[in-house]
């Protein structure tokens, strides 16, 4: 894996924290950045624990670890007693700090078999970077439950663009927390929106095809640096550039596959093609464990687990029934035993958060080692194979003397069930969390920024997230309300990015919600009806929709926000 | 299911090289149906290291191989679908109308239990095909049905040809119209393949031309696998096989291949190609058609069920397949239906289904029929196979056991979401089931929904 | 039909039809049109299943005006009979399939030209007998099959219309009116039906749960309706009134349910509301329920029976072996094709049905007698018995065996040509006149 180079970065953010003279009226800053955490109990690694300890922080980095080591005297100490520090977690792939884009509006006169590349999702010399929202909400709500550092990706399609490391602090301005900038190349088996390529089946051929125009890209591109004599100029395609750098093996390409098939797919195409693959975000790795261990390829496993199945209570159950309920549970058992039976195999790997509610990260790393990942292997995958796998072990993922101050500070030891954590530390500075009685469970982190209608007595006013089941994934998003002068209005939105579609001819009556919208698909409109009931915060519909001589209906549920 | 343990435990292979899993086994003294070789009363088939080795009587089997007792019961080769789009996580690329660049292959999903319902119907290999909304649509993949493992590469049908899917009449040009794209007419079917031979022949030239060329300094022209596989077709390195029914547009295309030299072709559904039979046998076209089903569009309204019977007799190589989750599981019952119109025998009912479709997918070397050398695809049935009272028993693969009605527990899933219902319930709808039906309309249907994060 | 002389029987079969069909041709000039015809006329010699009165070895049928008037081993022919010699023949009374939309259903893809499905969910009203074609291509086509009657129904919607039975022969959809007519109701149902609905069982239930409230509300409105429908006040309402005589006892009322949930759901329904004549169709997971079934004593009409099985852990061949078990477990099965242009397909599926637990003879039962005593029709069809309506074919062997062939078909009396489109198009293009000659100069095909 590649080393990635950071001093300018680090010494940059360095000196903006270090200036001698401050004033700041909201009383927020930092008296100083020297901190001496003391008689902690502290796993420098997996595996390595030192009792007593004290860890010193200054400048934004760790200058020692260790009992009976000497206190600078602008030091703030901190009197750990009783608590646990560990190295802040690395999140290998999410949208953490990311602000989806508004959708592109569909060209006029679209020709579907040959979209411009930005329609078709074929970006690949974006980047993150111009997603990146300072003021995103997500970048705290991860470092709440222990992450220090996350690779951001793009939203997008096939090929949004490069994915960037960032440390989990606020600042006021984004390229301030960027540690790697441009570290992979992100991609998605995500089709265009009804052109070409529309699924699975072009993007596989269409990656074959930028790929090896892109090998000639480059080929023609250094010929021609040589010496241009006599050639035809190589042209300044944006696309083909933004593969040269995979070409060479000096960047990776992250592929976001989580199921089995799609793990497959990825893997053909770097057997086909050449590249240097990361796996990320995958959530069947059983079935591939052998080809992994070839291969060698690095893989991020998914952080979101599936539901644990209800089996029907009772003790009249059926033969059938059981052993149904059995096959189920096997499989269950099956995704959460499989980071343990990865390390079995002896294939490390890291977690990624993209998918996984940030607030329910540590019920699933607990859930993956009651079923076989032990204590010391989860941390690992949290800290030292990430570090590793992303190419920044050299300055992170371990308590050691050198590293960048990135510290977990836990009121016990971690992957036990009552343990919170008290502090963060990301780059040096230090995040104070308030310790709950009761552990409240939050929400995974809001990436968009909903608009919340006023609520008043009107039982349809409001903000309602909805969900639409459908042949793909479930589609969800925002159905929001208003009433003015006795009319309804409203507005659905899709967390998937598509436009905002209005909701028309809304009428209420007797409990029952029914309005239609217009979707576009293929150069036609589609029309859509809803029809449901609303009963409390509840609405529970059906939506029907005629298209070319079918008639689907599909399932609609919506629930009231806030309160 | 023991069957599916032992594959479970055999699919741990690196990627490049799947191990096939190859049996030996002993059938002893069914009625042996060769298709080639006439029917053999009392006749016992050896099979070793997945290869027919022996047909004869009073075979002894060597130590270690099991032997079935096919007393009373019917042997015949594993059934191949010419045409199906079970086993696949997406069948048709539809956002433009001529996708020769992409490959079923990419797509087989080895997980669907429509698999284990084939073998149940005595079936061994399938033409896994790419849809019908594209002039020339996706590469095929032929494929065995080798059911229990999680790896798409166990079910490659080693060293079968390259094929491709054309479509031509109404699944194209209603897709052009609803993209508001040519072709919108039977006219611009013509169009577009013949605009599309003369590009790739361009694109042949120029890369011929770099080729050839030796200088150090040379800068490759644009690489275009489009247009690379289009080639490959003109130079005879991958079938076609080309979705049509009626009978005009069934000339049209032969007419088509004339003029740019392809001279092998298979025509599937051609529900109108008896009203061809005469050119079909003159060209040497081949045919892969329903046994009976019509008047689901227009362009088959005017249909026989005597359409196999027809070409038949005319000389013309034809089979039968499903292109359906539901019908492949009795290819056997709609193969006996030529009986029924048409009045063909039993050899040449059963050749539809076996011989024929192996011709058609370049693979009747190894399959098709139950001769010494071949590869041990082997259906056994209780009840003559061309019987409605028939009942499919066993089905091997290389040797290898796949199904056995005997054992069969009723869940055949291989995997099971854990988030999944016990009691779902999805009642069959016969529209729904026709895939190849799936034309630009549902095509944009799914669009809508294809927006995943 | 024993498989081993399959062979030489149809080498033989083959060159007979050979022989025949140049005839065939000359009796199809362009300007002859083959018609049916009424009278008398004698069956003789054929081995008859009568499916209510066992089987005759030997035997004789007269037909007089439409009617069985004779039936047995040892019957005196009218000297003005037209005698018809069947030796080596079977004669079966004509097939009834027990859920179509044919004649309602001309080309699946062109809505116009689709006439079973009405915009609306309370539609009890609309008739599938009058929007019936009677020249239907697909007629022809499924009777020459020997199949005779079929009830044709509406679709769609909660009470989608009134389905009626049809034989398959007549220029008016009076002239084909086979006798009964029903009320197509479907049980809201918990079956997920198109693949992507994941819902809950709550939320199931509360979606069936009000549903249910939708088709209760219609049926109490049509019991009061049903107490007031002689008052002079009570104003027009043609969805509800056409629901009273379910009410009342005098027409039949079909209930399509199919999850095994909703089976059950339907058969507490009905007896909540206490309507005498009803059926169950559709009943695809009917054989998870059977014993209910049977207690209930409702009978079912099902199918496809080619169909795939309801649940993916299902066993393969469920759908195959659910008439069986229903008709093993007590209940009164009739088979239907839910089909529109293959209903010719019906004794196939049976033949399924048959190999798959069913048993031959009660197979055939499910696709003649029972069809029609469910169906309301007992009376006039399936079965060969003096008094019964004429609908017989006659064939060559088993008629569930695809290699069989149905030489002559009687619906109500007439004595039907033998042909349709897909024979003529068969006949036209065996040998085509000209063949690939005359064409040669214009086109090469192949080229060298």
């Amino acid at each position: 894996m590649l080393r990635l180079h950071l001093v300018l970065l680090l010494s940059f953010t360095v000196m903006q924290t270090s200036l001698l003279a401050q004033s700041d009226p909201s009383g927020e800053s930092a008296v100083t950045t020297t901190y001496a955490i003391t008689n902690a109990t502290v796993i420098t690694k997996p595996g390595s624990e030192m009792k007593d300890a004290t860890v010193v922080v200054k400048n934004g980095l760790i200058v020692s670890v260790g009992k009976n080591v000497s206190i600078p005297n602008d030091a703030e100490v901190i009197d750990a007693s009783g608590l646990y520090v560990y190295a802040a977690f690395i999140d290998g792939m999410s949208n953490t700090g990311a602000k989806r884009p508004e959708n592109m509006p569909r060209p006029q006169n679209l020709f579907t078999p040959d979209p411009p590349n930005d329609y078709a999702g074929i970006t690949p010399e974006n980047s993150v970077m111009e997603q990146l929202d300072i003021k995103s909400s997500s970048i705290g709500n991860m470092r709440k439950v222990g992450f220090a550092i996350s690779h951001s990706v793009p939203y997008g399609r096939m090929l949004p663009g490069s994915g960037s490391i960032i440390l989990l602090n606020d600042a006021d301005h984004v390229d301030d927390i960027v540690l790697a900038r441009d570290a992979a190349l992100y991609a998605q088996f995500v089709g265009a929106p009804g052109a070409y390529p529309g699924n699975i089946l072009g993007i596989m051929a269409k990656w074959r095809n930028l790929y090896r125009n892109a090998e000639n890209h480059k080929d023609h591109t250094e010929l021609y640096a040589q010496n241009p004599a006599g050639l035809e100029r190589p042209t300044s395609d944006r696309v083909s550039l933004a593969f040269h750098p995979v070409i060479s093996k000096t960047k990776p390409v992250m592929f976001d596959v989580s199921d089995m098939l799609d793990v497959r797919r990825a893997m053909r195409l770097q057997n086909d093609l050449g590249f240097n693959l990361i796996l990320s975000g995958v959530e069947q790795a059983w079935g591939v464990i052998d080809e992994l261990k070839a291969t060698g390829t690095p893989i991020f496993l998914s952080l979101d687990l599936p539901d644990k199945p209800k089996d029907i209570k009772g003790d009249d159950k059926t033969d059938e029934v059981k052993a149904l309920e059995a096959r189920r549970m096997e499989f269950y058992n099956t995704h959460v035993g499989q980071a343990g039976a990865l390390i079995e195999a002896g294939v490390n790997f890291g977690f990624s958060a993209r998918g996984a509610s940030a607030g329910k990260i540590k019920d699933n790393v607990m859930t993956l080692i009651e079923n076989g990942l032990s204590e010391s292997d989860a941390l690992a995958a949290l800290t030292t194979n990430p570090a590793s796998m992303l190419g920044i072990d050299n300055v992170t993922g371990s308590v050691e003397t050198g590293k960048m101050a990135n510290l977990m500070v836990s009121t016990a030891p971690y992957f036990t069930k009552d343990s919170q954590i008290k502090m963060m530390f990301v780059d040096g500075t230090k995040h104070v969390y308030e310790i709950k009685e009761k552990k409240e469970k939050k929400e995974g982190e809001a990436t968009d920024e909903e608009a919340s209608a006023t609520t008043g007595s009107d039982p349809l006013v409001g903000t309602w997230s909805y969900e639409l089941v459908t042949p793909g994934e479930p589609q969800g998003g925002k159905m929001i309300i208003k009433k003015e002068g006795g009319k309804y209005s409203g507005v659905l939105t899709s967390n998937d990015g598509t436009p905002d579609n209005d909701m028309n001819n809304i009428s209420y009556r007797d409990g029952e919600l029914a309005f239609d919208f217009d979707i576009e698909a293929a150069g036609n409109s589609v029309n859509v009806v809803v029809v449901g009931n609303v009963s409390g915060a509840d609405f529970d519909a059906t939506a029907s929709i005629s298209f070319g001589g079918q008639n689907v209906e599909l399932g609609l549920t919506a629930t009231k926000d806030g309160k | 299911m023991k069957n599916i343990l032992t594959l479970l435990l055999a699919f741990f292979s690196t990627m490049a090289l799947a191990q096939v899993q190859k049996g030996d086994l002993l059938i002893k003294n069914g009625t042996v149906l060769t298709v080639t070789n006439g029917t053999l009363e009392n006749t016992d088939v050896l099979v070793r290291d997945g290869k027919i080795s022996r047909i004869g009587k009073d075979l002894r089997a060597p130590r270690g191989v099991e032997t079935v007792d096919a007393t009373g019961k019917f042997v015949m080769p594993g059934i191949i679908d010419a045409h199906s789009h079970i086993a696949g996580s997406a069948i048709n690329e539809g956002t433009s109308q001529v996708t020769a660049e992409v490959s079923m292959e990419d797509v087989v999903d080895p997980l669907d239990v429509g698999i284990y319902r084939a073998l149940a119907g005595g079936v061994t290999s399938i033409h896994l095909m790419h849809g019908s909304a594209n002039v020339i649509g996706g590469q095929n993949e032929t494929m065995k049905l080798r059911y229990g493992t999680m790896n798409p590469d166990e079910l490659r049908f080693e060293g079968a040809p390259r094929t491709i899917k054309f479509a031509l009449g109404e699944n194209p040009t209603r897709g052009g119209r609803s993209r508001g794209i040519q072709p919108q007419s039977r006219m611009g079917v013509e169009n577009m393949l013949r605009t599309s031979f003369t590009q790739a022949i361009a694109y042949g030239k120029k890369w011929d031309a770099y080729n050839a060329d030796k200088s150090p300094r040379k800068v490759a022209p644009e690489y275009d696998l489009r247009m690379q596989t289009l080639v490959d077709i003109m130079n005879g390195d991958v079938l076609v096989h080309c979705h049509s029914y009626r009978a005009d547009e069934i000339y049209m295309l032969m007419k088509v291949f004339s003029d740019f030299n392809i001279p092998k072709l298979t025509f599937q559904h051609a529900n109108e190609a008896y009203k061809v039979a005469p050119e079909l046998a003159a060209f040497g076209a081949s045919a892969s058609v329903f046994a009976d089903w019509w008047a689901y569009k227009l362009e088959v309204y005017y249909s026989t069920a005597y359409n196999a019977a027809i070409l038949t007799n005319n000389g013309v190589l034809t089979s039968i397949n499903s292109d359906s989750g539901e019908l492949i599981r009795h290819l056997f019952h709609e193969a006996a239906k030529t009986q029924k119109y048409g009045e063909l025998t039993d050899d040449q009912a059963l050749a539809l289904i076996t011989l024929n479709p192996a011709k058609q997918l370049g693979i009747d070397n190894r399959v098709g029929s139950i001769e010494v050398g071949k590869d041990a695809d082997i259906a056994i049935f209780e009840g003559h196979p061309l019987s409605v009272y028939t009942v499919p028993l066993m089905t091997f693969i290389d040797g290898v056991k796949y199904f056995d009605k005997s054992i069969d527990k009723g869940d055949a899933r291989i995997y099971v979401g854990p988030e999944s219902s016990i009691s779902e319930v999805m009642i069959y709808d016969r529209h729904n089931d026709h895939r190849c039906l799936e034309g630009a309309n549902v095509m944009a249907f799914e669009e809508l929904f294809s927006n995943k994060k | 039909m024993i498989r081993e002389m399959k062979n030489i029987r149809t080498l033989f079969a083959a060159f007979l039809m050979l022989a025949i069909v140049p005839l065939m041709s000359l009796a199809q000039e362009d300007d002859q049109v083959l018609r049916a015809r009424n009278g008398k006329f004698a069956l003789t010699n054929a081995k008859i299943y009568t499916v209510t009165n066992g089987i005759i070895e030997n035997g004789t049928i007269i037909i007089d005006n439409g009617i069985i008037v004779a039936v047995g081993a040892d019957v005196k022919i009218p000297a003005d009979a037209e005698v018809f010699d069947y030796k080596g023949k079977e004669i079966y009374p004509g097939m009834i399939d027990g859920g179509t939309t044919l004649g309602l259903a001309e080309i699946g893809s062109i809505s116009e030209a689709n006439d079973f499905q009405e915009f609306g969910q309370l539609t009890p009203q609309m008739q599938a007998l009058t929007a019936v074609n009677p020249n239907s291509t697909a007629i022809p086509v499924t009777r020459v099959s020997g199949v005779t009657t079929v009830w044709t129904m509406p679709r769609g919607g909660v009470l989608s219309g009134t389905a009626a039975t049809i034989n398959l022969f007549g220029y008016t959809p009076d002239q084909m009116f086979a006798g009964s007519k029903g009320i197509v109701m479907n049980f809201p149902s918990t079956a997920g039906g198109r693949r992507f609905r994941r819902l809950s069982p709550e939320e199931v239930k509360k979606r069936q749960d009000r549903a249910l409230k939708t088709v209760n509300d219609a049926w109490d409105k049509a019991e009061l309706y049903a107490k007031l429908e002689n008052s002079d006040e009570v104003r027009s309402y043609p969805e509800i009134e056409a629901l009273v005589p379910v009410v009342k006892g005098e027409m039949m009322l079909f209930i399509e349910a199919n999850a095994a949930k909703d089976i059950v759901a339907t058969i507490a329904w009905v007896k909540e509301r206490g309507y005498k004549k009803v059926i169950l169709t559709g009943v695809s997971e009917g054989w998870r329920v059977a014993d209910q079934i049977a207690e209930s004593g409702i009978p079912v009409i099902t199918g496809p029976v080619q169909a795939i099985p309801t649940r993916d852990s299902d066993s393969y061949d469920a759908a195959y072996a659910n008439p069986g078990i229903m008709s093993k477990a007590g209940v009164k099965v009739a088979l239907r094709t839910m089909d529109s242009e293959n209903v010719r397909n019906l004794p196939y599926h049976a033949g399924f049905a048959a190999a798959y637990g069913m048993g031959r003879e009660e197979a055939l039962k499910a696709i003649t007698i029972n069809a029609a005593e469910i169906l309301g029709i007992g009376d006039k069809v399936g079965s060969i018995e003096v008094g019964k309506q004429a609908n017989i074919f006659v064939a060559t062997g088993d008629p569930f065996e695809t290699a069989t062939k149905i030489t002559d078909l009687f619906i109500d009396g007439y004595k039907v040509p033998m042909t349709s489109r897909q024979i003529r198009l068969y006949d036209e293009f065996l040998n085509r006149t000209p063949g690939v000659d005359k064409d040669k100069k214009a086109i090469d095909i192949k080229k060298k």
